[in-house]
């Protein structure tokens, strides 16, 4: 079998758009699964009560990540035909930064606000208006920040390329740190637990 | 106690499972190594036979002229070589990067070099990596050349050569270049210098890069 | 005599708890089943499509999309809006992530409707006014928007798609958006404690 599908052509643009819908049903239902409907609880991960952002991200990124290592391995997937977001790490960094506090403070990211305002989250709306008037911002200073923006390129780029190291090592490396996470997690959880009834 | 997977809670299980998926990589190898595809060799000797795969250039130029676009125009040449002249539309991928993703497997892709050799190299390695859609332009850049750009008509040429060749000479200005009439060379080196790099008037250069919507989030 | 009247206020309290029971939105799922899910969601669009999830990048297209008929001018000067209009030959909201997008949507609201809890409210902690929750959540989302553009994607983009990926920037990135927000959370702390 040759995937990725669309990039072997077994369907064409238009079918690609039904697609999109189907996975983005998926993609809405385990968010909202998960609790990303709630700003609160979202919030929570940055106050160390509730580190359900941390568990579920890194549940599904090494899902993926070991997924899609092994159906790579069999031959099934062409990994090198996988899109990656090309590096720009400054801007990357930077951009990152002014994220997270836009996280903490508005209480939501992209994805999770859509499905906050799915399920009647009326602040979901407002930040939503928030993201429509911070990217037409960054559109119109666009030309000042250009050259900031396209600063520092490393080009498609992966973790272990840089290092020098097997792709196979880096895969084992970051279950290993997610999994020593969740543990610690459940550990901060119950220490913040307890530390709450105390006070 | 004795250990059993029984006594594990679902999380433990999953943490196991994934912890060992995980463990295993680092003996696996590469997973960029895993992909092979097979050839069809029967099909492709059949492809070569009956030259299917080949590009006319009165064709290509005619595409260009009316301003086709639902094929991209790949110039396997060196970069220094691509920037002195290349054929309206074409982009620059080199041989070794030519398989990097840059192209779709679905598209219509047509390669031209100087010559044939590179293109059918390339035209064998897509293939093989399961492009659908690959063509050579035929003879290369030489019959480009010699064809569309310097057309020549010789002396004594038959009526009907003659009125083919009044559509060449068409062709030829649009793209910048310059018909030769008569069979000496003396009279038609020197006006044979390369087109500029210059758009012909109607032709809207195919910017790769920009024309490409981004994939990313 | 009395008997009946036993029945009768059993069976009301039969009813209330059942209309309680509808109305009391279920516990979220476990966040390991969650996430395994989400993963896997994550797994089959780079199987069939090649490509991760996304978000910011749709509200770009809509943006885009939006400018372009407001003043058809304007985006055509600027690359940034030239980037999500294309070659001009079809609509920028006929997008992937546009689509992906409207099924996160759908998905959501799925789920939410599934579990009861599609419920009109405002996220906050107790010890601010609904007016200052609109106005942390309105800049917080100018934050995110440009913050997003300027990193190339956003938490879903970078942080999941990228973060699978193994990318450089991505992961770089995922620090940073933690990083960023742990150290700003004190001075929010009233909106969410």
């Amino acid at each position: 079998m040759n995937a990725p599908f669309f990039k072997f052509g077994l369907f064409g643009d238009d079918v690609s758009l039904i697609v999109a819908f189907v996975i983005g049903i998926g993609f809405g239902f385990f968010l909202e699964r998960a609790g990303f409907g709630s700003g609160r609880k979202l919030a929570a991960q940055f106050y160390f009560t509730d580190l359900t952002v941390f568990k579920v991200m890194f549940t599904a990124i090494i899902t993926a990540m070991v997924g899609l290592f092994w159906l790579s391995w069999v031959g099934l997937v062409d990994l090198s035909l996988v899109y990656v977001t090309p590096t720009y790490i400054v801007p990357q960094v930077v951009g990152g930064l002014i994220l997270g506090v836009g996280f903490v403070v508005g209480g939501y990211c992209p994805g999770t606000s859509c499905v906050a305002a799915a399920t009647g989250k009326l602040d979901a709306f407002v930040y939503l208006g928030g993201i429509i008037v911070g990217i037409f911002v960054f559109g119109e200073v666009f030309p000042l920040v250009a050259g900031f923006y396209e600063s520092t390129p490393m080009g498609q780029v992966t973790v272990p390329q840089h290092l020098g190291m097997p792709y196979g090592i880096m895969v084992f490396l970051v279950v290993l740190t997610a999994v020593g996470g969740f543990a610690g997690a459940s550990w901060i959880e119950k220490k913040m637990a307890t530390k709450v009834k105390e006070s | 106690m004795k250990f059993s997977l029984n006594n594990l809670t679902i999380n433990q299980k999953l943490a196991l499972i994934i912890g060992s998926l995980g463990f295993l990589a680092v003996f696996a190898g590469s997973p960029y190594k895993g992909f092979t595809s097979t050839i069809d060799s029967e099909e492709l000797a059949t492809i070569v036979e009956k030259e299917v795969d080949h590009v006319p250039p009165e064709e290509l130029a005619g595409w260009i002229i009316t301003g086709k676009a639902d094929y991209r125009l790949i110039d396997l040449r060196k970069e220094s070589e691509f920037l002195e002249y290349h054929i309206p539309t074409a982009e620059n991928i080199q041989l070794p990067s030519i398989s990097d993703g840059q192209l779709n497997r679905t598209e219509k892709i047509i390669l031209y070099s100087d010559g044939g050799i590179h293109s059918a190299q390339a035209w064998f390695l897509l293939k093989a990596n399961g492009y659908k859609g690959v063509y050579i332009l035929r003879g290369g850049l030489e019959d480009w050349k010699d064809k569309i750009l310097f057309p020549r008509l010789p002396d004594n040429a038959p009526p009907t050569e003659v009125a083919a060749f009044e559509k060449a000479k068409l062709v030829s200005t649009f793209f910048g270049g310059s018909p030769q009439i008569g069979g000496a060379a003396a009279s038609g080196v020197p006006a044979m210098a390369l087109p500029k790099l210059e758009a012909p008037a109607g032709v809207q250069p195919k910017a790769g890069a920009a024309k490409k919507k981004k994939e990313g989030c | 005599m009395s008997s009946s009247e036993k029945t009768l206020t059993i069976d009301n309290a039969a009813v209330h708890k059942r209309t309680i029971v509808a109305r009391e939105a279920q516990p979220y799922w476990n966040p390991y089943i969650a996430g395994l899910g989400l993963g896997l969601v994550l797994l089959s669009s780079f199987v069939i499509m090649g490509r991760g999830l996304g978000a910011s990048g749709a509200f770009s297209s809509l943006l885009a999309a939006t400018v372009n008929t407001v003043t058809p001018s304007h985006p055509a000067s600027n690359s940034f809006y030239a980037e999500y209009l294309g070659d001009g030959t079809k609509s920028p909201l006929k997008d992937w992530l546009v689509f992906e997008v409207l099924g996160a949507i759908a998905g959501g609201f799925i789920s939410g409707l599934l579990a009861g809890r599609v419920r009109k409210t405002v996220e906050k902690g107790p010890r601010i006014s609904v007016r200052t929750r609109f106005v942390f959540a309105f800049a917080g989302g100018i934050l995110m928007g440009f913050g997003a553009k300027l990193a190339r994607g956003c938490t879903s983009g970078q942080a999941l798609t990228g973060g699978a990926l193994l990318g450089l920037g991505s992961w770089a990135f995922m620090l940073a958006v933690f990083g960023g927000a742990y150290a700003f959370a004190y001075f929010v702390r009233r909106q969410w404690t």
